[in-house]
């Protein structure tokens, strides 16, 4: 799955879990932009339920990665766009150390000499519920899709610019 | 609520606000926050003090409808943490609905993919999750006290072998079940895919580095941190420590066993308390609701709920890698026997109640899951095509137990004549340990507020007790801010809420 051919530069990565109703907007945005775009030998998708340590495996060897995923801070309106760069994010956390984030994969991957990716962003999607066990989006999430959507589609024209 | 409750809250929720760091990083979500509830008695003391564990909405009511046989893909879709555990746990919950023998080598392939899960979830643990209070230790400056600081204590080889370890561990599970986090692979009587002949060499290469790992890993958790006696003070000291019943698989000689056996549960002297099959869980584990919560905590029905209490008469047990190595006579394996002895010999004798000790027992485990993926790919028939029993009888009810990484998971399901899902349940492993869990936070509670006085170090000592049960709450984050989000709410007597806390 990691490319080592030249060529493939940008990864969009989508998380998140596809049965726990909104916490699946990552994985949606990522297969539904990868039907919708036309094919560029530069850009890569990828869709997973996985997380922390795995990370490691899917962004190995990008320029750059943009990450879209679920958040619920309930202090946005459902479909609000939280974008980070993972350069802000702090690499070696301060509180609780006990699980990997992308600061932490990043950090991890060039002490062991891997190539990691020049820039990495996150867009964290805010959600109504992803807690519930089922396949589909809640209606305010369905109504916001097309405008996170457009927000990723742009970002990623913009990011092959680079 | 009243309006001066009110107004207390909506001060004391505007200052935590502010205390808000307001960076994302949605990875967060595998570990998940810790929600603990402290409720105050008239003095200000603390009566009672829970860590809220999440709860999962709606499993029941999607699974119902749904062909029984989807079960093992769709648990192992619920939680990214433990995907492997689910899917096994529900696949032998369809062999028991069919009333199916596995075929034998089905049931080793299975076993195989299972232990290799195991290892792979306990090198996570072991050196990226409680690897920064272990083996960089507790007291390091914080700025070490991550991964980074993991690598530069064990050396670079060492983390180059973890990372390359878990890919490899990982090839394995995926040779027989596609992804990883979404298995295909098994079926009532069986397993969808054999072990190729021609592949055998490479994966017995991989058993034969990867018992290497286990031995160093073992050597390093021995050097780092038992000979610092520190540590040893820590693991054994009285704020971590709980007696209670234990409960974990075992085989037919009473030997741990993560994928298959009887479960058994020893009393807090170390007696055998109970034996059963899985059908009989029902009869053994109730789930007791209190009043003002959601959450379900087990306890050990033939004693009935006794409280948050410790001691021979209560009923409050603990699952995970200490509790089986409690529930056990030993390994089934020499080198993880060898291992084992020394466990006990080190920490005093059996049963050890320390619930630190798990990360030690964890090294155990990784210890026996090594030697036994090498016996199993040893074994002749791992690679025959006899790999599943059609069923033919009529499906009704199905029962299936596995120990995941973090303890006892059961799943529970009933159909109609079709096969199809009429009833669902399943217990998962962090259940299992709430009741314990909770005498944990509510001791390190009591310990630090008196008179309504929250004193400094709250958050850290009572972090520390309920981390060291690795408590999963997989699917239960997504909240700003970043690291492993602690948020405690203080309730006085009337159950209104007087203050909260939120560190992230």
């Amino acid at each position: 799955m990691n490319p080592s051919a030249p060529g493939k530069q940008v990864l969009l990565l989508g998380l998140g879990n596809d049965i726990l109703a909104d916490d699946s907007i990552g994985l949606r945005v990522v297969q539904i932009l990868r039907e919708r775009r036309p094919p560029d030998p530069r850009l890569d998708f990828i869709d997973t339920c996985e997380m922390g340590l795995s990370l490691l495996d899917f962004i190995e060897g990008y320029r750059q990665v943009l990450l879209v995923d679920a958040v619920q801070t309930r202090q946005a309106p459902p479909g609000f766009i939280h974008e980070i760069n993972v350069a802000d994010l702090p690499t070696l956390p301060q509180y609780s150390p006990h699980f990997l984030g992308v600061g932490e994969v990043m950090a991890l991957g060039r002490l062991l000499g891997l190539a990691m990716p020049e820039k990495f962003r996150i867009y964290a999607v805010e959600v109504a519920d992803p807690f519930t066990v089922k396949t589909e989006l809640t209606p305010i999430m369905e109504q916001a899709l097309p405008g996170v959507l457009a927000h990723l589609d742009n970002a990623l024209t913009e990011a092959l610019k680079d | 609520m009243n309006p001066s409750a009110q107004k207390v809250w909506n001060e004391a929720n505007q200052k935590a606000n502010q205390g808000r760091r307001f960076t994302i990083d949605p990875i967060t979500r595998l570990e998940g926050h810790g929600k603990i509830d402290i409720f105050l008695d008239a003095k200000g003391d603390v009566e009672r003090a829970y860590l809220q564990i999440p709860e999962l909405r709606g499993f029941e009511v999607f699974s119902l409808g749904r062909p029984a046989e989807e079960m093992p893909q769709i648990t192992s879709r619920i939680c990214g943490v433990c995907p492997t555990a689910h899917h096994m746990a529900a696949t032998k919950a369809l062999d028991d609905l069919y009333k199916v023998e596995p075929a034998s080598a089905a049931r080793k392939i299975r076993e195989l993919v299972y232990n290799t899960f195991v290892m792979e979830d306990h090198a996570l643990h072991v050196y990226v999750l409680g690897g920064p209070d272990f083996i960089v230790g507790p007291e390091a400056p914080p700025e070490l006290r991550n991964i980074v600081g993991v690598i530069q204590k064990v050396g670079l080889e060492m983390g180059k072998t973890v990372i390359s370890m878990r890919r490899r561990l990982r090839e394995m599970i995926a040779y027989f079940g596609g992804k990883v986090i979404h298995p295909v692979m098994g079926l009532p009587g069986g397993v969808a895919k054999g072990l190729n002949p021609s592949d055998l060499g490479r994966f017995k290469e991989l058993a034969r580095d990867n018992q290497g790992f286990a031995a160093t890993t073992l050597q390093v958790f021995k050097d780092i941190v038992l000979k610092n006696p520190e540590y040893v003070k820590m693991i054994t000291s009285d704020g971590y420590t709980h007696k209670t019943h234990y409960m974990g698989l075992v085989d037919k000689n009473n030997k741990v066993n993560f994928y298959d056996g009887l479960i058994r549960v020893v009393d807090p002297t170390g007696k055998e308390f109970a034996k059963f099959p899985v059908q009989q869980y029902r009869d053994y584990v109730g789930e007791h609701v209190e009043p003002w919560s959601y959450i379900k905590f087990c306890y050990l029905k033939p004693l009935g709920w006794t409280g948050f209490d410790e001691g021979p008469k209560s009923s409050v047990y603990a699952v995970a890698p200490l509790a089986r190595l409690n529930a056990a006579d030993g390994m089934a394996t020499p080198k993880a026997q060898k291992a084992y002895e020394e466990f006990y010999k080190t920490l005093g004798g059996k049963p050890v109640h320390h619930t630190l000790a798990n990360h030690y027992a964890r090294v155990v485990e990784m210890v026996y899951a090594a030697e036994r993926i090498e016996e199993l790919l040893n074994d002749p028939e791992i690679v025959s095509k006899e790999i599943r029993t059609i069923p033919t009888q009529k499906p009704t009810v199905g029962i299936g137990v596995v120990e995941a990484p973090r303890g006892t998971l059961f799943h529970h399901f009933e159909t109609d004549d079709n096969g199809i899902v009429t009833k669902a349940n399943l217990i998962v492993a962090t259940q299992n340990n709430a009741s314990r869990i909770a005498m944990s936070v509510d001791k390190a509670a009591k310990s630090l507020i008196h008179n309504g006085q929250v004193t400094e170090g709250l958050m850290n000592k009572v972090e520390m007790a309920f981390r060291a049960y690795d408590p999963c709450f997989g699917c239960a984050t997504h909240t700003l801010p970043g690291h492993t989000p602690l948020w405690v709410r203080i309730f006085d007597p009337q159950r209104q809420l007087v203050q909260e806390l939120i560190r992230g």
